[in-house]
């Protein structure tokens, strides 16, 4: 119909890829060791580094579904929850005779009915928001978990189930091995996949992709499934790494997920971000806690950072959307009979 | 002193990559009803925004009775006594009819900051009256029909001391008797010394009220003429110009075997009893006012509400469709009404718009291959002819009119066999129409078949080889192409509208 030509052949621009949050993350990290390490002489000590890199990333798991949450515009502050119960049943059911391989397979299967309750209920009602959907169901598996449990604590694991917590694979901790391997696999998933492309578009605009042929409510189901099974990762490195749980475990860590998250320029208008920033985030945040620990400076001043942080990420990132947005004025969009 | 209360002189008004009012001119006499008419996309929105404040005009000026004005913002025209009411009625429906007649400028007593309610009841009251109405200003606004929420935004206007009254298409979604009774209002105001500029696409409208008529025409002005001397012919003209026949191309297609039947098809609320036949080739026109269920009726078909009775045969099989993906997969797709809310995602490329809604085509076994994706995305925007230099251009940066040609690609990325168009010129100027009513003709000839909804009675007739009317969510007509005219439609279209009963 037409002859006229459109190029295909996108330059590389040096503009574009220097112009990304992750540079900025890139960057903190760099500063924070030299920082820390020109303080403290142990900061670089390879042993207390890798001891502390095992502590942080427990959570990060939680991280990767987190993103493709918050890129289709949704939450789930109830992943904390979710790791506390998933590890209680585990602890209870390996207690009550099962063997701990079971155990760790009822865990991750505790998980799994976690997310895809969360996704269940969103998808069928879908005029709820998922704040608060997930806050119900937050305090829900807390509930549960503390039934259970009832305040008590419960353990005494086999010896080798502190492999996950403690474990080494020649020089690297093994935590840091599946969570490199996890990190790639989601990073492929999240920006070279049809998967992936269907999750940006929910999060850009949920109507043109259900218009769209992309099956909405599949997508959404899977993936606060897969959030609800990496909460139950997260689960049992924690367990093994403290030798027993109680229900009152992983408190707070959704909010350690979604500050993670938003500091790797997620944005919360959704549609926007890379799996690489959050990735990045986990590091910042964990090695500027361990440094911060190391030159005894308090707690509270750490908070007070990572919230500086965070107002930063969360202006930088929606600033960039909305300077990408722009709509048409001239509609005249009157409907009827002329 | 000026004979005329509101004067406009040489508007013109620009938005990046459009101009929406060029050169136009107008102007309004106290006690008269001046009607502004013209297509979808003349203009007449933007004019009314830079009356009321909402644009301030690159060029040209505003005289408010003889005296130079500019307006800032709405508010500085809302305070010179210049009102508008919209046909998307825009009010609080939770607050009652009182405290929407006096959203922003309550009575408040000085001494004590306290609000007047039964001041302000009273004076509601009063107005009402004055207007002909007995409601009770104590009711929820939310509560009340379309026709009765316009007279309180009457009411509104006439609180505010409003001297010019806007009236964006106030019919459009009134039976009969409700705009006889909208008449009667607006004629009090006019004697009353109100001066009014009443938009509306329907001819009678205006020979029944209006005084004088001033036409756009593309952001143009084209005239002002008193309406007794002015032909309907000569009317019709001014408004479409004389492009209308070059506009449609000539179609010649073979209509071939059937594709899609559609046997009894119901929806609750929505339409009853739809029974049509769709053949290879063919362009079926769905037309009806506003609420008539042509929108309802074709999203059922695509599986975003299905519907709940009747039967759907697609190429002589019975099939069901509960979702779009299911409509997909039979060889159905739709072209939404809204392209910035339903089809494309604007912060995206126009790349990777095109292949949404086909991205297994450009993928192997889930792994996207970006080669793929940059060569089916450029030959379909080259087939439709999407003006752009580059691919990885945003779709946000199109003109409307390019928009919808990258909402129509997306469309040719899979194999289907019958294309649902809704509105499919909504919001684009006539350089591109006329180009999407090729690209129609030509899906056509390639053995498509079409079915167009829409509201625009020239495209209605100029492309659709068969038209269906409709009317509060039945077909009460069909209308073969040399039966087409702007009148039997118009009388299909209302067949019912004078009964009481209307569909939601």
């Amino acid at each position: 119909m037409s002859t006229r030509t459109i190029n295909n052949v996108q330059n590389f621009s040096w503009k574009r890829f220097m112009l990304q949050w992750e540079w900025m993350l890139i960057a903190l990290i760099i500063i924070i060791f030299i920082v820390n390490s020109s303080i403290s002489p142990y900061f670089l000590n390879f042993t207390s580094i890798s001891d502390a890199t095992m502590t942080f990333l427990d959570k990060a798991f939680i991280v990767f579904p987190m993103v493709m949450i918050m890129i289709m515009r949704e939450i789930d502050i109830s992943v904390g929850s979710t790791v506390a119960l998933a590890s209680v049943v585990m602890a209870t059911t390996f207690n009550a005779g099962l063997p701990m391989e079971l155990a760790i397979v009822v865990c991750l299967l505790v998980g799994a009915l976690c997310g895809f309750f969360n996704g269940f209920l969103l998808v069928k009602y879908r005029e709820l928001s998922a704040v608060i959907v997930t806050l119900s169901t937050m305090i829900l598996y807390r509930g549960i978990a503390y039934m259970i449990l009832e305040d008590q604590s419960s353990g005494g694991f086999p010896s080798w189930f502190s492999y996950f917590g403690w474990g080494y694979i020649g020089p690297i901790p093994f935590i840091l091995l599946l969570f490199v391997i996890l990190a790639i696999g989601f990073a492929l998933l999240l920006h070279k996949t049809v998967f992936g492309r269907q999750v940006y578009a929910i999060g850009s605009n949920t109507t043109a992709s259900r218009f769209s042929g992309v099956k909405v409510d599949r997508i959404k189901l899977i993936v606060f499934t897969l959030a609800g099974v990496m909460a139950a990762i997260t689960a049992i490195f924690l367990t093994a790494r403290m030798g027993s749980t109680r229900p009152n475990v992983a408190n707070m860590y959704e909010l350690d997920v979604i500050a993670m998250v938003a500091l790797g320029g997620i944005s919360t208008a959704g549609g926007k971000g890379k799996m690489l920033g959050a990735i990045l985030a986990v590091f910042v945040i964990g090695y500027l806690q361990y440094g911060l620990g190391l030159i005894n400076i308090p707690a509270q001043m750490l908070l007070i950072v990572i919230g500086v942080l965070l107002i930063a990420s969360v202006t930088v990132t929606n600033l960039r959307v909305k300077g990408k947005f722009k709509t048409s004025s001239k509609s005249d969009s009157k409907e009827k009979v002329s | 002193m000026s004979d005329y209360v509101l004067e406009l002189k040489a508007i013109t008004k620009e938005f990046p990559g459009v101009k929406a009012l060029d050169n136009v001119h107008f102007n309004l006499k106290a006690g008269e009803i001046h009607a502004l008419m013209g297509e979808n996309g003349a203009g007449k929105s933007t004019f009314i925004k830079v009356i009321t404040g909402v644009h301030l005009p690159n060029k040209g000026d505003v005289y408010l009775n003889g005296e130079k004005v500019v307006f800032h913002n709405p508010k500085e025209a809302t305070k010179v006594g210049i009102a508008a009411i919209y046909q998307h009625v825009t009010n609080y429906p939770d607050l009652s009819v009182t405290e929407n007649i006096f959203m922003g400028h309550e009575k408040i007593k000085k001494s004590t900051r306290k609000i007047q309610w039964k001041e302000m009841h009273a004076d509601a009251k009063a107005l009402l009256e004055s207007l002909g109405s007995d409601l009770n200003p104590k009711t929820e606004m939310g509560s009340l029909s379309v026709a009765k929420q316009q007279i309180v935004e009457i009411a509104k206007a006439l609180s505010a001391n409003a001297k010019i009254i806007i009236m964006d298409e106030p019919t459009a979604a009134l039976t009969h008797r409700e705009s006889e009774e909208l008449y009667k209002i607006t004629e009090r105001l006019r004697d009353e010394g109100v001066a009014i500029i009443f938009i509306s696409h329907r001819f009678e409208d205006m020979y029944r009220l209006a005084d004088r008529v001033t036409v756009l025409r593309d952001s143009q002005y084209i005239g002002t003429w008193d309406v007794d001397g002015i032909s309907n012919d000569k009317l019709v003209v001014a408004m479409v110009g004389r492009e209308i026949k070059q506009l449609f191309p000539e179609k010649q297609v073979l209509i071939d075997e059937e594709l899609l039947r559609v046997e009894k098809l119901g929806q609750a609320g929505m339409f009853k009893d739809i029974s049509f036949t769709l053949h290879k080739g063919e362009i079926l026109g769905i037309t009806g006012l506003v609420g008539a269920g042509r929108s309802e009726l074709c999203q059922a078909l695509f599986g975003i509400e299905p519907y709940d009775e009747g039967a759907v045969y697609f190429e002589g099989e019975k099939v069901t469709i509960k979702t779009p993906a299911d409509a997909v997969n039979l060889g159905i797709g739709y072209l939404p009404e809204d392209r910035q809310t339903q089809s494309l995602i604007l912060q995206w490329s126009i790349s990777q718009n095109i292949t949404l809604s086909s991205l297994d085509k450009i993928s192997h076994k889930g792994w996207l291959n970006n080669q793929e994706e940059r060569k089916m995305s450029k030959t379909l925007a080259e087939q439709v002819g999407v003006k752009t230099n580059s691919i990885f251009n945003l779709a946000s940066s199109l003109s409307g009119g390019n928009q919808q040609k990258v909402a129509v690609a997306k469309l040719l990325t899979k194999d289907l066999k019958v294309l649902i168009f809704d509105e499919p010129t909504k919001g684009v100027d006539i350089g591109a129409r006329s180009s999407i009513y090729q690209i129609m003709i030509d899906l056509a000839s390639e053995g498509y078949g079409i079915i167009m909804i829409s509201s625009e009675m020239p495209e209605v007739i100029g492309l659709s080889d068969r038209i269906a009317v409709m009317c509060e969510g039945r077909i009460t007509r069909f209308l073969d192409k040399d039966q087409a005219t702007q009148e039997a439609i118009l009388e299909a279209a209302m067949s019912k509208q004078t009964s009481k009963s209307q569909v939601v």
